[in-house]
């Protein structure tokens, strides 16, 4: 155990903010095109996102001709600690690089890494990821959508829903049923669908937040064809793959997860005591303490995340791994809620960023978005209960 | 950063954990709980394995191990329910004798031939603008007076670092059980010695101080305490959660285990998060007090506010899932139940330790 990073982990940190201070977006284009959907790239982003790749900042774990520089974990995460603190988002499209890329490159044969994994990474596309259905939310395993063989093409049918970023993306990443005989997990694939194939429809859903830029949708698909050649790794493991995809988001997650809290945290510490002095004494105390609470969330995150992230690095899992999720989505989820009630009726105003990620009803009401999907709250709290403590299945 | 713990750490801790298995199983915190047996046999055990020296320097004939392995040893402690002084000695009076300095007592305390414990708040209060005990020094020949409720180890002590204020300010004295009044009030953890000490122009001898040095010494103290009450907490509470898992797992109603219903199994999620979660900033204060990290004090106060959070959530529902049968004396899960419950309240509550938070955030000023 130690509270510092090695010398060289340190000197890895500096390297690293020394390239941000070149090559840091510049803030009013960050003003004046933000981020709007989790597939939609701004000029600014995709320049910033090329630039990681070509200096070997954009996934630094990984070899330099995929973005990288071969760096460990442990570089890796302080890495995410400065893009965090900076408040920088590496990418425009998180899931397109942080999970359907590294499965393409995992799975993909060299056409599809060379059409959609690479230019994926260099932000020349962005791609969504299509689980989830009607009847098929926590249950993947129960998806309808049919992909028929029709000679050298699959024929497919059916609808995708929560679709992030489908709006925007340039292709999907697309679970589909190609074995409706088999057992429900054995008959699923993936295939790489194009948004602009005929038959594909696009119906956005507008969020309780920002309803001006929808992120959500539904997407409908008629008689969509598409070339065998498209589908990823062997046909009918699409469920195996699946886990293998979300492995790779997981160990990123979780600890987004604890940068997130933290630097909602540091945020909320700005502010705090200029509007707590505002308040009487007894009210003082009372909304103080709801902070520390917070507080006390933001450090235990870190030293459960930190700590899980060094057992995943030794030993390739951690029990942490499952608790990060509902427990970073929520504790931040609360926190975002006692920072709009400490800004009172300013709150209440409909925010476009006037007061940062924090402070705003809207930041708490967008905040339902992390404990909601990627596995709700409640999925990941069975999972726990199964997986880990080894309670059986009711 | 690392927050594991290194292997050397683990085989510690499970050597610990080993010997108190054996040494100390249920049946033996059962005799204390009953009345009908003494933790004499098993501090011997303890005494014998060096534990007492785990934390005292090298230099002083101690074992020299950093503050960390005093954590490891203090929730192993805990998820036994050990009884005798143990506790006390290694989390709160060799601390002391650490920053007082003195080489002679830390080798008594170290070989276990003298048992010491810290006399120090007073009203429950782990801070040195609560002491209203007196200091007085006359030709030379300091004496002390006034009373410590509730000292950790005080039953099993023969001598007691006893803080008391001088017109100099705050010093900390050594005084000899036999010289004071030592009454044992009856305890709901009859484990951990609670006693309370009175002294009236008691002959002691003076430790450090009087004056900011040892009120800056008695921060440290109260640091390294809270710390390692935080762990013992938690150990306690593991133990439950594990207990109460096990048993959802074999009882049966309506014709299922328990623990199939999902009632039960979110419960369970969050009782196995409130526990890892307090056990990762525990081990992190532990950590900032080894390294004399700048933040160890706010480190410590939500190492121990976490473990009070913990030990609301697993006490409670660890009793509440047992039902009826552990509700009984005859089961074991009280004794856990009682000792957790014991660490939550000891070495400053959750709301004090949340008071330091949200000074040291700027939330709130000090009050004057």
């Amino acid at each position: 155990m130690k509270l510092q990073f090695d010398e060289s982990v340190e000197a890895f940190r500096a390297e690293f903010l020394g390239w941000l201070d070149e090559n840091r977006p510049p803030v009013e284009e960050m003003q004046t095109d933000p981020l709007r959907s989790s597939a939609y790239i701004p000029e600014w982003s995709r320049t910033f996102t090329q630039r990681m790749f070509d200096d070997g900042w954009l996934v630094p774990g990984w070899p330099p001709e995929r973005g990288g520089r071969n760096a460990g974990p442990i570089e890796t995460l302080v890495y995410m600690e400065e893009l965090s603190r900076a408040r920088l988002p590496r990418t425009a499209n998180p899931q397109g690089l942080g999970i359907i890329a590294p499965s393409l490159l995992d799975y993909g044969t060299e056409e599809q890494i060379e059409q959609y994994a690479m230019p994926l990474l260099r932000a020349e596309i962005a791609a969504c990821l299509g689980m989830s259905e009607p009847d098929a939310g926590s249950d993947l395993a129960n998806l309808k959508t049919r992909a028929v063989l029709d000679g050298d093409n699959y024929v497919l049918n059916g609808q995708k829903v929560w679709t992030s970023g489908a709006g925007y993306a340039d292709f999907c990443f697309l679970f589909c049923r190609t074995n409706p005989d088999a057992p429900k997990h054995k008959g699923i694939s993936i295939i790489l669908m194009p948004m602009d194939t005929p038959g594909v429809t696009v119906r956005p859903l507008k969020e309780i937040v920002a309803p001006e830029f929808p992120d959500l949708a539904e997407v409908f698909l008629d008689d969509v064809v598409l070339p065998a050649s498209n589908i990823v790794g062997d046909v009918n493991n699409g469920w195996a793959m699946a886990g293998g995809s979300l492995a790779h988001e997981r160990s990123m997650v979780w600890l987004m997860g604890v940068m997130n809290i933290e630097s909602a945290m540091v945020e909320l510490l700005e502010v705090a005591p200029t509007r707590l002095a505002n308040l009487p004494i007894e009210e003082r105390a009372v909304a103080a303490d709801a902070l520390v609470g917070s507080h006390i969330d933001a450090v235990a995150a870190r030293c459960l995340g930190y700590r899980g992230f060094a057992r995943y690095v030794k030993s390739g899992s951690a029990p942490e791994q499952a608790l990060m999720k509902a427990y970073t989505s929520e504790a931040r989820r609360d926190l975002v809620r006692l920072a709009a009630e400490l800004f009172g009726p300013d709150a209440l105003q409909a925010a476009t960023g006037r007061y940062g990620a924090t402070g705003s009803l809207d930041a708490y009401f967008e905040s339902f978005g992390t404990t909601i999907s990627a596995g709700s709250s409640e999925i990941q709290r069975n999972i726990i209960a199964e997986r880990v403590l080894g309670l059986p299945r009711g | 950063m690392d927050l594991e713990l290194s292997d050397d750490q683990f085989e510690l801790r499970d050597n610990i954990r080993t010997v108190l298995e054996g040494a100390c199983p249920p049946s033996v915190v059962r005799a204390i709980h009953d009345g009908d047996g003494t933790a004499d046999e098993l501090w011997a055990q303890m005494v014998e394995l060096y534990w007492p020296a785990l934390g005292v320097p090298e230099a002083a004939g101690g074992l020299g191990f950093g503050f960390v392995e005093v954590g490891l040893l203090a929730e192993e402690l805990g998820r036994a329910a050990a009884p005798g002084p143990l506790l006390a000695v290694v989390s709160q009076y060799v601390p002391m004798l650490v920053e007082v300095g003195d080489a002679e007592l830390l080798a008594t305390a170290a070989s276990g031939e003298r048992v010491g414990a810290l006399a120090f708040a007073e009203q429950g209060r782990w801070t040195t603008d609560a002491i209203g005990s007196s200091a007085s020094n006359a030709d030379g020949e300091w004496r002390v007076s006034g009373t410590k409720a509730m000292v950790l180890g005080g039953e099993y002590a023969d001598v007691f670092a006893f803080v008391a204020r001088a017109d100099a300010g705050i010093g900390v004295f050594l005084v000899d059980a036999a010289d004071a009044a030592v009454t044992v009030p009856g305890s709901i953890d009859p484990g951990i010695g609670l006693a309370d000490v009175a002294c009236a122009d008691t002959p002691a001898r003076l430790l450090i101080g009087p004056g900011p040095a040892a009120e800056a010494a008695l921060d440290l103290v109260a640091q390294a305490a809270a710390a390692a009450m935080a762990l013992h907490t938690v150990g306690a509470c593991r133990r439950i959660f594990e207990v109460t898992l096990e048993y959802a797992k074999v009882r049966e109603q309506y014709d299922r285990v328990i623990g199939s219903f999902q009632a039960l199994k979110h419960r369970f999620a969050d009782m196995f998060l409130a526990v890892e979660r307090a056990n990762a900033v525990g081990y992190y204060a532990a950590l900032a007090i080894a390294e004399e990290d700048v933040d160890r004090s706010s480190a410590v106060s939500t190492a121990k506010a976490a473990a009070g959070e913990c030990q609301r959530l697993i006490a409670e529902d660890g009793l509440q899932l047992h039902g009826g049968i552990g509700y009984t004396w005859e089961n074991d899960l009280h004794f856990l139940l009682k000792r957790a419950k014991a660490g939550d309240i000891l070495c400053g509550s959750t709301a004090f330790h949340r008071a330091q938070l949200a000074r040291h955030l700027g939330l709130i000023e000090a009050s004057s």
